[in-house]
């Protein structure tokens, strides 16, 4: 099959975005030898080549259909796969150098997917056009609950139907969980019942405003149905919801504390200048 | 350039909304005369797939990124690709409506047109709402999800 590279190279080195970079190990399929690689995230494809200034690419993976797994740590490593489901299907192993860079690049590549982004944005289109909605009617304040009613069902059936969506998250290192707390902060449970979801009401109660609004223009175009991919759904989709739950907030606080004081020693060593 | 082919391969053959047989124009001969041939034509997340008629296998993938999508007349579109300006795809349909359906269809399906419009929505719900809609996903911090970043390129490893 016929990739025309020069599209993909072309994406990579325009001005959109880049969503995450750095070096990452890619171990090498026949051997068990990890070689350094340069590794660049835009969308859902990820491009790799041996040095940042290279114009060689070397090869891009797309991340469609397929789960990020965490592994056992290899020589220092840390390492996580990106495993496509299907019968002969690649696995390929990646790591990084350290733990916040292996959970940073777990993070961002479980985000990629195209399926993850529409199923988002089709989420957030709901609560937009609901809370627009609302705001334009203040004096309708019993219409409050159905309209939260409705977008929270909005909201957990689309997040139900991530469910199928292609990324998704297995710990082979158990989750510190606190007593499974951190649950009920999220309507986004998507428990294997529709009906106990569609019961739940949404835990945020948006705040009222007035009616001042400006006249909502659409957003970039008129959105119509999102394309949709249909894939088995094989992952527990709670569990991709706790990784994103309070869980990582507490996470994320500590990497960021780490990755200050990290920051902070590297520039101690590569800047002379005084800090103010 | 290497690429995870059998797991592309797999990703055409997931169903999609948007397939149907299209004449796909090739390049223009020696003579001016244009070859079309009917190809099974495939939209899947932000790639187009075609296949040779009653052939597994897609022939070509065409990445829906950094391209412009346009009615050429009524019952043909093209894709141009920005980097090479010379090559426009062409395809033809069997009706205006069809045309203008795949047109729409091919816009929405990049990639950057959907984080455009996750950033929109990001933005005017924290604005109705006080509230950033990310973070019950805990994704408010992701770099992709940047109101900044569907505007310019953002900084290495954030």
């Amino acid at each position: 099959m016929k990739i025309h590279e020069k599209i993909l190279t072309h994406y990579l080195s325009c001005t959109s975005p880049v969503d995450k970079e750095g070096y990452l190990y890619k171990k090498k399929e026949r051997t068990s030898s990890y070689q350094r690689r340069w590794f660049v995230l835009k969308a859902n494809l990820l491009f790799y080549q041996e040095r940042p200034a290279d114009r060689h690419l070397l090869g891009v993976i797309v991340l469609e259909g397929c789960a990020i797994q965490h592994c056992e740590s290899e020589g220092g490593l840390f390492a996580f796969s990106v495993v496509f489901r299907g019968s002969g299907l690649k696995t390929y192993r990646l790591a990084a150098e350290n733990q916040l860079g292996q959970e940073c690049w777990v993070k961002a590549l479980l985000t990629a997917s195209h399926c993850y982004l529409a199923l988002l944005v089709r989420d957030l289109g709901k609560q937009y056009e609901a809370e627009a909605k609302r705001q334009a009617g203040p004096g309708e304040s019993s219409q409050h609950s159905s309209v939260t009613g409705q977008s929270s069902e909005g909201l957990t059936q689309s997040m139900v139907s991530l469910n199928s969506c292609s990324s998704s998250f297995f710990m082979s290192v158990p989750v510190r969980t606190e007593g499974g707390n951190h649950r009920g902060s999220h309507v986004l449970q998507a428990p294997p019942m529709p009906s106990k979801v569609t019961s739940k009401r949404s835990p945020k109660l948006w705040p009222k405003r007035n009616a001042h609004v400006t006249p909502i223009n659409g957003p970039v175009s008129a959105y119509g149905e999102w394309p949709q991919v249909d894939i088995d759904p094989l992952e527990d989709f709670t569990k991709l919801h706790e990784y994103y739950g309070e869980e990582v907030k507490q996470l994320r606080a500590e990497w960021l504390k780490r990755r200050q004081e990290g920051e902070n020693y590297l520039e101690k060593d590569l800047i002379d200048l005084s800090e103010h | 350039m290497r690429f995870n082919e059998k797991e592309l391969i797999s990703l055409s053959r997931q169903p999609s909304e948007r397939a149907a047989e299209l004449g796909m124009r090739g390049p223009k001969k020696g003579d001016g005369t244009v070859v079309v041939k009917k190809k099974l034509v495939k939209l899947v997340v932000n790639f187009l797939f075609y296949f040779r008629t009653d052939e597994e296998e897609p022939q070509g993938a065409l990445l829906l990124e950094q391209c412009r999508v346009e009615r050429e007349d009524s019952l043909v579109f093209s894709i141009a690709f920005l980097d090479e300006a010379e090559r426009k795809y062409l395809f033809e349909c069997d009706s205006q409506e069809q045309c203008q359906e795949w047109v729409d269809s091919i816009i929405k399906a990049s990639y950057e047109f959907m984080r455009k419009n996750l950033i929109f929505y990001r933005t005017e719900i924290h604005r109705l709402t006080g509230k950033d809609p990310l973070e019950q996903y805990g994704i408010e911090d992701e770099t992709r999800f940047q109101v900044t970043s569907g505007l310019q390129p953002v900084q290495k490893d954030n």
